[in-house]
């Protein structure tokens, strides 16, 4: 066996990696078909920051007529129809194609960097979720497009409203498929960043020694892979019942309605904390670096994570307390969710304790960060209040609901999301953002969005209940829904300066060396932008704060790396794979079969592109097709050899794996 | 929804642009929305349900401020004090790198149980108090079965049962006793709903397959504001009731007008339906149907409502009583007494009684009425009767209106 493998290591192949016609083994490094074929986890991660970010544009703009519509009583800017078609595709919008993939591009370009690792564990896979991502972002968004129009379901999409009876349009059909797509991409990459976390630490990373972002990512994983199913079975049997007539959810042959909510909730509270854990990973990283102090009592934060990860399944019912579960139920889920503000908390203590005795360097991105702890605690609270179930009964689907998560999904994941931005753009791309910019963006955003979203919470107490296009002006709620919509477009603005700087800073910005912020993990010991290949040498790691020691033991490690360059070059040189088409093939696949399934009507006298099976079986033939020439082309790669100076020699081998 | 038809609303966002800049012109606009004293306020209450939960909101309330003030002190003061006020201070000497101190950790820890435990406790008296109605006031209790329908709602008292025709039905106005436990049967027949009446209780949801309830009580007579409160499609903003609490003497009398007949008014011979057939005039979208005067006095507005009409023509009246048979309406709708027996939409029998129409949206005057019949759909988007129009091909001249308006007032 091993010799087999020694054999195909050292194989003697050419540069030139096509086998034959069929196995075409893209090589290109600039232009559109490098980035389709990419399996470079930052070029990865660097499109889905680029995907969510426009989608996060077009969450944004939906929710900027939503406040329009509701900036004076009984609005005229929008219809009925139209509004609850903006709530629900600003709530999917964010949630599944903004936040969830800024926060996989993170994991992405950040997490294989700070374990010492020169890629994820499953390139190839890496770059299907990719792609499938895109897929499902696309498919949910047709309705745009089309004469049946986006979903208008709700983003928790309750039966029976979803069923054909309510809802005989494609939407909803789209939004099922959509959803399905990116269930498969969320999936599959967290299994990848699972075994990528598990396998690819570089020697002497031991689990504690794992930088906080890097275990939030794996937390977030095994919440993605143990939540998702839920809402996949709910999802398949939702289309069972528009397609086929089954009767899960279907009422008249006595079907549940409530089945959906558990199912969906079962998911969708777990989603929260995959939304929120990543942004504590990046705050964690930011306060030490800024504080220029280790993460107080890290240990107690990561066990504070994995407790938030594993209460998080727990609770979903809180969501249901006005759903008549009877008194012993709602008193179990109100306890349970109460519970949850205790590992909660011991973070916000933890990261005042980094503050405490530090020596606070007051840059932009330690600007988020400590927004970002302000009114995650403020959401915090709320969230305690509706813990309380008599309470929620008044403040269930009112504006006071969503002030509490708007501060949970803003003020907390948006905050550190953009503190990341900021954090790792030097890194990223070798430039930084203006401090002046940076800042004045900040509090921008910052006023923006407490005038925007303080207000609800005086809202929901008066009575104003959400999802709703229109109200009287007698009720009360005039001056603070105004402020509210003033609000909004201040924080429109914000988040305008914010971009515009952003892309001038890609751009135009300012040329800086490595480790800009003095930081204390491995990625910023690489150069920036960093090489295709991460690491020249795989680190050897001594302690928590790597990078920090390293810093303080420079012979040593100059000494290490020397020996280990040897030791790679004995081996072969670096290792890199190929780039392959073939995710993207099977992606595209799973694209035209989702189309056959929710856009196309079904013919009864069968015409050939008018025919949903039709078009379905061709989508599931391409996919097959994919998978089975991404199996059969290999995990073959090539060897870089560097020089002294780290420039790549042209002398790439082929290397079988 | 269609980008295209997006796009028609651009002129509108124009306007909405223009609002924006009078931002100074609204110094008059009331500023004061830290009251919270509206009609739908959880605040300011009205019945013992809705003061449970509101105590418990208030010891979450007091609970999480004194550790914000605490928590939220500490981190001001942390940022403020240990802050490197120059660039020289933020590149001197790191401090001391230390890694975290257990038994703050675990104090604090167990601080934050205990104040968990300040809110767990009245959290789980509420939750078994505001339930169900408590045993020493279960024979006292009336009890009422609410059922939500794309988007009205039903109310059926079965206690008030009229021969031949089951429990007392009415729709949109829930009329209650005052200072007695009222528990409400909560059904729905398509989507979920839910019932919310802020004032007098908490929301619980209309659940297909699901026997809900709740309770409530209202302390003394009074007029409260509810709305559904689960979306539930197109109209689910405008799927609005109002609750009325009336004395005990007051509510028998109304019980016994409610399962009384039809009103009938004869037209004298030879008189003929004269009326003054101005033309409606038109409405804005989403434009409100409730007047000022309406809401400074609700309570005083629906009693004025009981009795008829000063000037009833008898033979318009007459005249809406054949078309309400004619066009269909009969149909969908019922008026015990009258040979209208529908029931896929409210019953009409006392209809000229109740303050609003629409399910609660809009003032019940002969201009909302006609508003509302002859354009159901630009009142309540995607509503059953608009689409019953076209289905069964229903016009209706100005004339025809008004004389439906006239009958359907006419009954008290």
């Amino acid at each position: 066996m091993e010799a087999i493998l020694k054999s195909d290591l050292h194989a003697k192949d050419t540069h030139a990696p096509a086998k034959s016609a069929i196995f075409w083994r893209p090589t290109a490094q600039t232009g559109l078909i490098s980035w389709l074929t990419t399996v470079d986890h930052k070029k990865i991660g660097f499109l889905y920051g680029v995907f969510a970010l426009f989608f996060f544009l077009v969450g944004g703009v939906e929710a900027l007529l939503i406040r329009l519509q509701l900036m004076y009583p009984n609005g005229t800017v929008l219809t009925a129809q139209q509004y609850n078609t903006m709530f629900t595709m600003h709530g999917t919008t964010m949630i599944f194609l903004a936040i969830m993939p800024l926060s996989a591009a993170f994991f992405n370009f950040i997490m294989p960097l700070q374990i010492g690792a020169r890629d994820v564990a499953f390139p190839r896979l890496n770059a299907f979720s990719l792609w499938t991502f895109v897929a499902g972002a696309i498919v949910i968004n047709l309705g745009w497009f089309m004469h049946d129009g986006a979903p208008d379901g709700g983003w928790v999409g309750y039966a029976p409203l979803t069923s054909k009876t309510f809802a005989p349009d494609h939407s909803i059909d789209m939004w099922v498929m959509g959803l399905q797509l990116l269930g498969v991409a969320s999936i599959a990459a967290s299994l990848n960043f699972i075994v990528t976390i598990i396998n690819l630490r570089a020697p002497g990373m031991t689990m504690m020694r794992l930088p906080v972002f890097t275990w939030m990512t794996l937390i977030t994983a095994f919440l993605i892979v143990l939540s998702f199913p839920f809402i996949t079975i709910a999802l398949v049997e939702l289309m069972m019942d528009r397609l086929f007539g089954t009767s899960f959810f279907e009422v008249s042959n006595g079907g549940m309605p409530i089945l959906w909510q558990h199912l969906f909730w079962v998911f969708g509270h777990p989603e929260v904390y995959i939304l929120i854990l990543p942004a504590m990973g990046i705050v964690s990283e930011i306060l030490p670096t800024f504080s220029r102090k280790p993460l107080f009592g890290y240990p107690i934060v990561v066990f504070s994570g994995a407790s938030i990860g594993f209460l998080g399944f727990s609770v979903w019912s809180h969501h249901m307390f006005t759903t008549g579960m009877g008194t012993m139920a709602t008193a179990a889920f109100s306890l349970a969710t109460m519970a949850i503000a205790v590992p909660t908390g011991v973070k916000i203590f933890n990261w005042i304790g980094t503050l405490w005795d530090g020596r606070l360097s007051m840059r932009t991105p330690m600007m988020f960060a400590l927004g970002f702890v302000w009114m995650f605690m403020i959401g915090g609270f709320s969230g305690v209040m509706h813990s309380a179930a008599p309470a929620d009964a008044q403040q269930q689907d009112s504006y006071f609901v969503i002030a509490h998560f708007h501060y949970v999904l803003i003020g907390g994941s948006l905050f550190a999301l953009l503190a990341g931005i900021h954090y790792w753009f030097p890194l990223m791309f070798g430039r930084k953002v203006s401090e002046f910019w940076g800042k004045l963006s900040f509090w921008v955003i910052f006023a923006g969005f407490n005038i925007t979203f303080f207000p609800m919470h005086f809202l929901g107490l008066n009575g104003m209940p959400r999802r709703t296009f229109t109200y009287d002006a007698n009720l009360g709620w005039n001056a603070a829904n105004y402020i509210a919509t003033i609000g909004a477009l201040i924080l429109g603005v914000g988040i305008f300066i914010y971009f515009a700087v952003m892309v001038y800073t890609f751009l135009k910005g300012e040329k800086v060396g490595k480790d800009v912020w003095d930081a204390r993990t491995l990625e910023w010991s690489l150069p920036n932008p960093p090489p295709e290949y991460n690491y020249r040498v795989i680190p050897t790691v001594h302690a928590r704060d790597a990078y920090w020691y390293n810093k303080q033991h420079k012979e040593e490690i100059a000494r290490e790396e020397a020996e280990g360059a040897k030791a790679e070059a004995a081996h072969g040189g670096i290792h890199m794979p190929h780039q392959s088409i073939y995710p993207f093939v099977a992606s595209l696949g799973l694209f035209i079969a989702s189309i056959g399934i929710a856009v196309i009507d079904h013919d009864p006298s069968p015409g050939f592109w008018g025919n949903k099976i039709v078009v379905s079986m061709i989508g599931g033939v391409v996919m097959l097709a994919g998978i089975y020439f991404w199996a059969l082309e290999g995990n073959e790669g090539y060897h870089l050899h560097l020089d002294d100076e780290g420039n790549a020699s042209a002398d790439k081998k082929a290397a079988k794996h | 929804m269609r980008l295209s038809s997006l796009l028609t609303s651009t002129a509108r966002w124009g306007r909405a642009g223009f609002a924006l800049g009078a931002l100074a012109l609204l110094s008059g606009c009331d500023y004061n929305f830290w009251r919270m004293d509206g009609h739908q306020s959880t605040i300011t209450v009205a019945g013992p349900v809705a003061r449970s939960q509101l105590e418990v909101f208030y010891v979450t309330c007091w609970v999480t401020l004194v550790i914000f003030i605490l928590v939220g002190g500490v981190l001001a003061y942390a940022t403020l004090k240990f802050r490197a006020k120059t660039e020289a201070e933020e590149k001197a000497i790191p401090p001391e790198q230390g890694h975290g101190n257990p038994l703050i950790e675990l104090g604090l820890i167990g601080a934050s149980v205990l104040a968990l435990v300040i809110i767990a406790i009245p959290t789980l008296k509420g939750i078994w108090y505001t339930y169900d109605v408590p045993e020493d006031r279960k024979a006292d209790t009336y009890e009422i079965t609410a059922t939500g329908y794309q988007w009205w709602f039903k109310f059926e008292y079965p206690s008030e049962q009229i021969a031949g025709s089951g429990a007392l039905t009415t729709g949109n106005e829930l009329v209650i006793p005052a200072g007695r436990p009222v528990r409400i049967n909560i059904r729905t027949v398509d989507v979920i709903h839910s019932f919310w009446v802020p004032k007098l209780a908490g929301k619980v949801d209309m659940m297909p397959n699901r026997a809900n309830f709740l309770w409530l009580q209202a302390d003394e007579p009074g007029y409260f504001w509810g709305q559904c409160a689960e979306y539930c499609g197109d109209s689910h903003a405008v799927m609005r009731f109002r609750v009325i609490a009336l004395a005990p003497k007051d509510f028998a009398d109304w019980v016994a007008q409610q399962t009384s007949p039809a009103r009938n008014v004869t037209p004298k011979p030879g008189e003929t339906a004269k009326a003054q057939f101005a033309s409606l005039r038109t409405f804005k979208q989403n434009e409100t149907g409730i007047t000022d005067k309406y809401d400074v006095a609700p309570l005083e507005a629906w009693k004025a409502k009981q009795f008829p009409e000063k000037g009833e023509n008898a033979a318009l009246i007459a005249q809406g009583k054949a078309l309400f048979v004619s066009k269909t309406c009969a149909s969908c709708h019922e008026v015990r007494g009258h040979g209208a027996a529908g029931i896929s939409g409210p019953n009409l029998t006392h209809i000229g009684a109740r303050s609003t129409i629409a399910a609660g949206l809009i003032e019940n005057n002969s201009e909302q009425l006609q508003r509302w019949i002859r354009d159901p759909g630009s009142v309540k988007p995607g509503n059953k009767m608009a689409k019953a129009y076209i289905d069964n091909n229903i016009k209706l001249t100005n004339e025809d209106e008004v004389a439906l308006v006239a009958y359907l007032q006419s009954l008290k």
